[in-house]
């Protein structure tokens, strides 16, 4: 009988040869190659922030089999870009699970010679959901104990039990978040239909401020967003949106923090007319823009 | 500790201010390689097998310090002591800064006042014609400008600029 150690290991080893199933490596000329993860039979993701900027790439499967594939679409917000494949493969990708602070995570990429590589961790801190400086909604904040290369970002992450947990992410200084797997069940859909997720925008550019004493009282807040730049065709320009004004609130929401205003921005404001209120020369200000869809970058 | 450093640049006016920053660290610049304990090379390719060369806007990977072309005074500095040292120098990769999240990195809170001084030193205006432009006096000025470097923990205007804007602009 073995003891608990050499059982604990020969656990992870099983892990590492079911994720040989679905963890890809994605190949095209000129571009270093880069991890990601087969995610049904005809389409694999991968980290949005390191993928090649191309529209076509090879999907290299553990078994060495090649796959072509097509870009169908990108999400900068959530860090999901969505490949199609051109011949359906088969994959058998584990059932979604809840994050848990402190649970194992073993964090899977490919090496670009067909291998897999693997690296264990444990959710180091859980919270709720937050935005992206993209202005992508991730469901919860799932941060591990350990750092990813650039290399490695965009292949799966399991838990002890071996259910998924989402994809791999390099946060700031490499350390490795988690997309949580509900957050881009969410996102594919419109990127295999339309290739990019819609989300709401003002044409504004903020940046947070101090507010004086005097027109905390106004604001109800001691800090509101400067807006440094207006579009001129954007929504908020329209409105009659000024360089200078004091973002205090949008739909009835304080904005101290610029993702106070992305949180009013997802996918379902475009097209609503949403209330805008601004300190101007020292007074408030109610204005009303009619949020439209982020213009392609 | 004062070190001796030679300064090879392509451009003589850089080179000027190379020199002046190098001096101002406290180190000794001298006319010729022979005898340095340091080389410091701006844009021009150089091998060499003498003194250690901390390298400014660079590509190839063989000397010991590699820095952008706009590294700052201070990381130039700490450079040209690292080599000496024996040390080799990179700086951190700014082409990735990672996922994060939105007003992640709370960028310092400056005030409405101190945002527009910042903007105006950031379209070139010299102090003087900062404060005619806002309607504030000199001294005034003086002020917003040194708590703006205080609270962006820069060096210069320059770097002041550069952080305070680029970094804190978030796009909606």
């Amino acid at each position: 009988m073995q003891d608990t150690l050499a059982q604990f290991s020969d656990a992870l080893v099983e892990r590492a040869a079911v994720a040989q199933g679905f963890v890809i490596s994605i190949r095209c000329t000129r571009f270093q190659p880069r991890s990601g993860t087969l995610w049904r039979t005809d389409v694999a993701v991968a980290s949005e922030q390191v993928a090649p900027k191309t529209e076509e790439a090879e999907i290299v499967l553990a078994d060495g089999k090649v796959a072509q594939a097509r870009v169908a679409g990108r999400d900068r917000g959530t860090n999901v870009v969505a490949f199609r494949l051109q011949q359906p493969v088969e994959v058998d990708l584990p059932a979604a699970v809840e994050p848990r602070l402190g649970a194992f995570a073993l964090v899977f990429g490919a090496d670009g010679g067909g291998g897999t590589i693997v690296r264990m961790g444990i959710v180091r801190a859980l919270g709720p959901a937050w935005h992206s400086l993209g202005g992508g909604r991730i469901d919860h904040r799932i941060s591990l104990d350990l750092t990813i290369s650039s290399a490695e970002e965009g292949g799966p992450v399991l838990d002890a039990s071996g259910g998924l947990l989402g994809m791999s992410t390099a946060g700031p200084r490499g350390r490795a978040l988690v997309i949580p797997a509900a957050t881009i069940e969410r996102v594919l859909t419109p990127l295999l239909t339309a290739g990019r997720v819609e989300r709401g925008w003002l044409g504004l550019a903020l940046h947070p401020v101090a507010l004086a004493e005097a027109i905390t009282a106004e604001g109800g807040r001691g800090r509101g967003l400067m807006v440094m730049r207006v579009s001129r065709d954007g929504p908020a320009g329209k409105a009659g949106v000024l360089a200078g004004d004091i973002l205090v609130s949008v739909g009835g929401a304080p904005t101290g923090h610029p993702g106070d205003v992305a949180r009013q921005l997802g996918p379902e404001s475009v097209g609503q007319t949403i209330e805008l209120r601004l300190i101007r020369s020292g007074s408030v200000l109610t204005l009303a823009a009619m949020v439209t869809a982020h213009p392609a970058r | 500790m004062t070190l001796l450093v030679a300064i090879v640049a392509a451009d003589p006016v850089r080179r000027l201010g190379l020199a002046a920053l190098v001096t101002r660290a406290g180190h000794q610049v001298l006319e010729s390689h022979g005898g340095a304990d340091v080389l410091l090379v701006d844009d021009v390719a150089v091998c060499s097998d003498g003194p250690p060369v901390v390298a400014l806007g660079a590509a190839e990977a063989g000397q010991a310090g590699l820095l952008p072309c706009d590294a700052t005074a201070a990381q130039i500095d700490a450079a040209i002591r690292s080599v000496a040292a024996g040390l080799i120098v990179r700086a951190a990769d700014p082409r990735r800064p990672g996922f994060r999240a939105i007003g992640d990195e709370e960028a310092p809170l400056l005030t409405a006042r101190e945002i527009e001084v910042l903007a105006a030193i950031g379209n070139g205006l010299s102090n003087k014609a900062v404060a005619r432009q806002l309607g504030i006096s000199l001294h005034t000025v003086k002020f917003h400008v040194e708590a703006l470097l205080r609270k962006l923990g820069a060096s210069s205007r320059t770097e002041a600029v550069h952080k305070g804007l680029k970094q804190g602009l978030i796009e909606l």
